[in-house]
């Protein structure tokens, strides 16, 4: 109905995603002149080497190495892919985390803060809990609904600040980032049990929580495989050597979760109701302070299940020593979720493909001599464009309205009504 | 002087899809002359003053200026030509002073610094020599729509057009100020200066323009001396059928109070006082009462303490015998429905749907929702009841972007929506405003058939006709204040006018005290 008469080509969703992949290019493009430039001016690099670096940007993932020759040999990689889809995990929820906050007028910076309040919270659990005393299973949803609840705790502060004393929620999410932060080097400063101490070439480090806590001959201590791992579901079988496991599912799971509640359901129409126009709805009885604050809410929980489903796979470490850096995977959600234009199935893709650079990175590094902060680059100009995804949509619809068969189907939308009945009575052109 | 074309406009075609605009429409306007252009919503007035103004362009037809042949492909072409526009709604960026408005896009500037003192002083003889009041170190935001006005006429005089399009200029004036800016129209003319004057107000139209042209569907009906002729042949002309210009009603049978306030203070946000100073006055089931004054003296914040938008400092408000002086907008609202002043602000989320625009305060009910999930069926018939019921016409039905809506039909369906509740109280604000003759025929019809079925309705507006052709009863505000309780069919225009300009007063037992 809404696109009745519009080709495939002509529609918002179609500009939309074109926008984006047509950000995606021109950071890839960018990427690949970086790597040309590098190429030509380092001694230990040349034109062939920039062309293999650019061949890696554009297909890395499908790279499997080197032949015995020395050349780049490409076909299916399930460790890259597998790993991929791993990172992709936190990454699709901080997305979903800064959209839906998006979806109601705000904008979520604090992602990060939210992620690492998750991060302490699931760690806490899922290594204080002696494994003797609950099932591992139980174990792992509590460390999970724990980080949940922290990293929406955490996302209220900002909701009730903007909702009560009308403070820039941008504001208020940097603050709490940096108190996350600086919250979270002191808690596991403070504690010492969680800091690694079995792996002492390790400093700064918390156990993984493959670590079960466990009362060997009468003291705690932590003993590798006695603690929980979210499940692999066969996942490791499909793709051998990666770290991928059944938390790429359930960010799905909650990818869809979300697209649901946001088009579905009465709270969804209220978020963004409030959003589109916080007067309207406070006219409309919608109780706009409740619904900044849940927004908030909901986002800072998604950021800090994203930590939940990283930290909980087993076999990843948390460096707690982060009051000088904020992770990097809540700052990426910004991009993840400007790139998927807020849409929350989108989110699953674009998270994806952050994560894919990412493990492009990793592969530039091991097979060429390129570093893999060129991928840090790319994701910048990428950000950068999706920020101007809006122009770049417009761009695309004034193309076609130089052509006057197409401006038929484009101008209804800001210029009144269209329908063969409204033109017999009268329009509304004016 | 007389056959002296400053602009011909030669068969203009502009077609949007399904929709012809302007179909081979051709205005002559002479120099020195206002001409108005009278159409309803729709008519194609504003895209065929789009056209002349370069934001769009006509597929057939061709523009001439002092009798040349000229292509305006932009508004800087159009002020290259001088050709300057007022729109509708203003075009001036709300945090910056009123002097930065208007210089802005045609700074003077020395080395790459602006020149503000040369623009301060061009500006304030300009605004000196019509009488154009404006303080021109507020900002934008914080004055009165009518000064705002008064900046967009000083922005084309500012850059010397010689051509001056006004775009329904006194949909958001006062008495007072339509008044004002007639005059400042006619010194205009009286220099040499052509006027184009879109309206459908007849009144104003009959009394200010020299010409009329009358647009229908996008054709031309014709080119009238405004002389030759009266407001009922101009309304049929510009409606295609007779129109009923007075509102035709029963007599009112004013029933129980379903209204009581009492004391009621509102804070002002602009001043340290009270912007509503302890009103009280009570509305009646089966009546029309009326708050009328000029604009800026508490009609709106009464209405925001009504309705919970702002929150009260003192007083009672009992609505069908229940204290909501501190209930919420969506417990008010059990018994109250509110056509808000501001349609665009408040009245509907404008990238939400039509559809989901008519549900903005009922998507909670059983009918709309299972266990918190939208029953979207549901709200797509309801919606589709209420459009064909209530007229509102959209490109697309109940999936049309509300902001794709015209004006009018926004209104329609905001008072579809509102009107459908049925509520015992309806509080209107301005429900008429900015719209055409068989809109406002259409409303004040469904406000009275509101009335007749035993509802109480408080209608706040700015316009005297409508103040005195729809309302059973009328109050007078004045600084915050009611100074005077009137009836329609005793009173006077010109008696209303006195207590809106606070020149008189009654105390409170209705008599009426010396001038305050």
């Amino acid at each position: 109905m809404k696109n009745q008469g519009k080709t495939l080509l002509q529609r918002d969703g179609t500009k939309t995603v074109l926008a984006s992949l047509l950000s995606i290019v021109i950071g890839l493009v960018v990427g690949s002149l970086l790597v040309l430039l590098v190429g030509l001016f380092s001694d230990n690099l040349g034109l062939s080497s920039a062309w293999e670096g650019i061949r890696l940007i554009f297909f890395g993932i499908l790279s499997t190495g080197r032949s015995a020759v020395g050349n780049l040999t490409w076909g299916f990689n399930p460790q890259s892919i597998g790993n991929m889809l791993f990172r992709a995990t936190p990454l699709i929820l901080t997305g979903l985390s800064v959209s839906v906050a998006f979806k109601t007028g705000l904008f979520n910076i604090g992602a990060p803060g939210q992620y690492l309040m998750g991060t302490m919270t699931t760690l806490a659990i899922a290594l204080g809990i002696p494994s003797s005393a609950l099932p591992g299973p139980v174990i792992w949803l509590l460390a999970f609904l724990g980080g949940m609840l922290a990293g929406g705790l955490w996302g209220c502060i900002p909701g009730l600040v903007k909702a009560f004393l009308n403070i820039n929620e941008v504001l208020a999410c940097i603050m709490t980032n940096w108190i996350a932060a600086n919250l979270v080097t002191w808690f596991f400063d403070a504690t010492k049990v969680f800091q690694n101490t079995v792996e002492n070439t390790k400093s700064s480090y918390v156990y993984k929580t493959a670590y079960g806590r466990t009362l060997v001959d009468g003291t705690w201590t932590y003993v590798d495989g006695n603690g929980v791992q979210t499940a692999k579901l066969g996942l490791d079988k499909l793709f051998p050597g990666s770290q991928v496991n059944a938390g790429i599912l359930i960010a799905i799971l909650i990818a869809v979760g979300v697209y649901i509640l946001m088009t579905k359901t009465t709270l969804g129409y209220q978020l963004k109701a409030c959003g589109a126009n916080r007067h309207a709805a406070r006219y409309a009885g919608i109780n706009d302070k409740r619904n900044i604050v849940l927004s908030m809410a909901i986002a800072g929980a998604l950021a800090g299940a994203g930590a939940a489903l990283y930290y909980l796979s087993g076999n990843t470490e948390f460096y707690w020593h982060t009051y000088q850096t904020l992770p990097a995977t809540g700052f990426n959600g910004i991009p993840v979720a400007l790139l998927a234009a807020n849409n929350p199935i989108g989110v699953i893709f674009t998270g994806c493909f952050m994560s894919m650079l990412n493990i492009v990175g990793l592969q530039l590094t091991n097979l060429t001599a390129y570093n893999e902060y060129i991928t840090d680059v790319i994701i910048s100009v990428i950000v950068y464009l999706s920020a101007f995804s809006l122009l770049i949509k417009m761009l695309l619809s004034a193309r076609k309205k130089d052509k006057p068969e197409q401006a038929a189907a484009d101008t209804p939308a800001e210029d009144g009504p269209a329908g063969e009945a409204s033109a017999e009575k009268g329009g509304e052109q004016a | 002087m007389t056959a002296e074309n400053v602009i011909e406009m030669l068969h203009i075609t502009k077609e949007f899809p399904g929709i012809i605009a302007n179909d081979d429409i051709t205005l002559q306007l002479r120099r020195g002359e206002i001409h108005a252009l009278l159409g309803e919503n729709g008519a194609g007035k504003s895209t065929l003053m789009s056209v002349l103004f370069g934001l769009y362009q006509p597929e057939k037809g061709v523009i001439k200026k002092n009798g040349q042949e000229v292509k305006i492909h932009d508004p800087n072409d159009a002020t290259a030509l001088g050709i300057g526009m007022v729109h509708q709604h203003f075009k001036l960026i709300e945090v910056f002073t009123v002097l930065d408005n208007i210089i802005l896009g045609a700074e003077t500037t020395k080395m790459g610094f602006l020149q503000k003192r040369e623009a301060r002083a061009k500006v304030e003889a300009l605004s000196q020599r019509y009488g154009l009041k404006v303080d021109l170190d507020a900002r934008v935001e914080d004055i009165t729509v009518g000064m705002q006005q008064r900046v967009e006429i000083l922005k084309m005089l500012y850059r010397d057009n010689e051509i001056l399009i006004f775009d329904e200029p006194t949909a958001v004036l006062t008495p007072q100020e339509i008044d004002e800016l007639m005059a400042t129209m006619k010194e205009f003319a009286k220099e040499g200066k052509s006027i184009l004057f879109i309206s459908h107000k007849l009144n104003e139209i009959m009394a200010v323009s020299d010409r009329v042209t009358v647009l229908r569907k996008g054709k031309c009906v014709g080119t009238v001396d405004t002389k030759d002729t009266d407001k009922q042949s101009l309304s049929n002309m510009m409606v295609g059928r007779p129109v009923q210009l007075e509102v035709t009603k029963a007599p009112a049978q004013p029933g129980a109070p379903v209204l009581e306030v009492r004391d009621l203070c509102v804070p002002s946000k602009i001043h340290k006082k009270n912007a509503v100073n302890h009103v009280s006055f009570e509305a009646r089931a089966g009546e029309i009462l009326c708050i009328a004054g000029i604009d800026g003296n508490g009609q709106t914040e009464l209405v925001y303490g009504l309705t919970g938008l702002e929150k009260s400092s003192g007083g009672t408000v009992t609505l069908c015998g229940e204290d909501i002086s501190h209930a919420s907008i969506r417990h008010r609202g059990n018994n109250m429905s509110h056509i808000p002043e501001d349609r665009h602000k408040h009245g509907l989320v404008l990238d939400f749907s039509l559809e989901q625009n008519l549900v903005l305060q009922r998507f909670n009910e059983k009918q709309f929702q299972t266990h918190g999930f939208i029953n979207r069926g549901a709200v797509r018939e309801y919606a589709g009841q209420l459009i064909e019921q209530y007229d509102v016409r959209s490109g697309q039905g109940p999936v049309t972007t509300a902001r794709s809506m015209s004006g009018g039909n926004q209104q329609k369906a905001i008072i579809a929506r509102e009107v459908d509740r049925e509520k015992p109280l309806i509080v209107a604000v301005q429900p008429t405003r900015g719209l055409d003759v068989g809109a406002i025929e259409y409303i004040h019809s469904q406000l009275v058939a509101e009335r007749d079925k035993g509802r109480a309705v408080l209608l706040v507006s700015l316009e005297l006709d409508e103040v005195m052709s729809l309302s059973d009863r009328i109050l007078v505000m004045y600084e915050g204040e009611i100074v005077g309780e009137l009836d329609p069919k005793q009173t006077t225009v010109q008696e209303l006018g006195l207590y809106m300009a606070g020149a008189k007063r009654m105390d409170e037992n209705g008599k009426e005290e010396k001038g305050a």
